[in-house]
């Protein structure tokens, strides 16, 4: 390369440049492809909708919130296709590797490049569950920072998946398989209490549980005991942590 | 070309797409997840309306063959270029949908088969209710194969493709009276229900098995718009095979 060249490239800012380019990235999916932006804003409407004529009308409530803790995780799945459609039909992990970008600013990339998506269906959302609840300051504070929370594990986690994966065949039966399972397990759409022990007990391992219990409490949608919600929080907390060190550590950056 | 249906390579490419989709054995494990999930969510907040739902998860899994037809279509034509090789050898482009459409069927069976004898279990059906079922099943197979063909030649792009896949699935598979009873629908929809695929097959089958009570009207409707649907899609599957063996 001619030094000219190679000393404007070092004169360039090489920090903060991360998530504005993932942004692009993601605006530029939602710009030439409309339909897969209508798309992952109508899923949870339709299930909502679903679940608004079988179920109890007391519970649409939690099934509202439930629904933007669904979205939030199912990002993981986005992620998941988009690294893995990269990486094996467009061979462009290579070039992320080459970047000075390393692991964990391509996993906030594309995590920050799919929220951009998501993100109509999450205010819909809001303003759907402030029109059936009663929502306070504190409520909002604790839904965004589990949204936050739950985005950062179940993105690592759907990244950590793609690096395994040999075939675009994969991709989609795979992120079905974990997201929705994932999803279903966890008490987002109905209130923990009403599921039998060993669901609860195989519930309780999983961060999104822990999420939707906090949402729950911080809404008022559940009766918890003096001091459940921080513990819930906690292990909120806990749980993500142990989630994204995993996924990290399952995470293949480079080929060896 | 007069219409006349030209079989040559049907069943041997159907044995051929059977054999492909066994070796996706996870695609096929997971191609319940969607209708689990939805029984799942009945049998927690709604049990009382299990049978109905398990009568809808049979006749959603068989529309969900259409989602499979189109990502295979699209999968050989875009990701390998094999059509233009299957369209250049002696198998006729009918043979080509044909075989494709019913080889994923039948490579798709075995969970279906699984959610059938769930449905044994939970709600014994009369000789007279599983000819209806397997009446409507097939009419549903002949509906979303052919969307399912139809869209995946209308791409260029893989991923461009999942949207539309996964929009046209959910809007005829989770919003309409799939998984619940035709009665939960408001009176004024209830025409809608009894016209598209979906809904109209569940409810003749609940219909026959006395899950729900149809007035001989909604029979009327939900029976001749399904075989209308079903055998002018099926016609125009052929014709769309024909049209876009041309072009490849």
């Amino acid at each position: 390369m001619p030094e000219a060249v190679e000393k404007r490239l070092d004169q360039e800012p090489r920090e903060g440049r991360v998530l504005p380019a993932f942004a692009l990235v993601g605006w530029r999916w939602v710009s030439r492809n409309p339909v897969a932006t209508i798309v992952p804003i109508l899923l949870p409407f339709m299930f909502l909708y679903f679940l608004w004529r079988i179920s109890p009308p007391e519970y649409f409530p939690l099934e509202v919130a439930g629904a933007m803790l669904f979205t939030t995780q199912n990002i993981g799945s986005w992620c998941l296709s988009d690294s893995a459609y990269w990486r094996i039909e467009q061979r462009l992990q290579d070039l992320f590797v080459a970047s000075p970008m390393g692991k964990v600013r391509y996993l906030f990339g594309i995590a920050f490049s799919n929220l951009i998506p998501a993100a109509p269906a999450l205010a819909i959302l809001a303003v759907i569950l402030a029109l059936v609840t009663p929502v306070t300051l504190f409520g909002w504070l604790v839904l965004i920072a589990a949204i936050l929370v739950i985005w950062v594990t179940f993105s690592a986690i759907g990244l950590a998946v793609s690096s395994r994966l040999e075939s675009p065949r994969e991709v989609w039966p795979v992120g079905n398989l974990i997201f929705t399972t994932l999803g279903i397990i966890s008490p987002l759409y109905y209130p923990l209490e009403i599921l039998p022990p060993v669901w609860q007990g195989v519930a309780r391992l999983l961060p999104a549980t822990y999420a939707a219990l906090l949402v729950q409490d911080a809404l008022g949608l559940r009766e918890s005991a003096p001091g459940e919600m921080a513990l819930d929080a906690a292990l909120l907390l806990i749980s993500a942590v142990v989630g994204i060190l995993l996924a990290l550590r399952l995470y293949r950056w480079r080929e060896k | 070309m007069a219409f006349g249906l030209k079989w040559a390579g049907a069943g041997v490419f159907c044995a051929t797409e059977v054999r492909v989709q066994f070796h996706e054995w996870l695609a096929i494990l997971t191609g319940t997840i969607v209708q689990a999930v939805l029984l799942i969510f009945v049998w927690v907040l709604a049990p009382a309306l299990l049978a109905i739902a398990l009568v809808g998860a049979l006749v959603y899994s068989v529309f969900l063959i259409g989602q499979r037809v189109l990502n295979e279509a699209a999968y050989v034509r875009i990701d390998h270029k094999l059509n233009e090789l299957y369209h250049a050898s002696p198998m006729s482009p009918e043979a080509y949908f044909l075989g494709m459409s019913s080889g994923i069927f039948l490579a798709y069976l075995p969970p279906i088969l699984v959610i059938a004898v769930i449905t044994v279990l939970v709600a014994p059906f009369d000789l007279r209710t599983w000819g209806v079922l397997i009446a409507c099943m097939l009419a549903v197979w002949s509906v979303s194969a052919t969307l399912g063909y139809f869209i995946s030649t209308l791409f260029k792009d893989m991923k461009t493709i999942w949207p539309y896949s996964s929009l046209i699935t959910n809007l005829l598979g989770i919003v309409p009276p799939v998984f619940y009873p035709l009665g939960l629908v408001p009176a004024g929809w209830r025409w809608l229900a009894l016209v598209l695929p979906t809904s109209s097959a569940t409810a003749l089958v609940n219909g026959a098995a006395g899950f729900e009570v149809l007035t001989s009207g909604d029979i009327l409707l939900a029976g001749g718009s399904l075989a209308v649907e079903a055998i002018a899609l099926f016609f125009f599957g052929i014709y769309w095979a024909r049209r876009t063996a041309r072009e490849a």
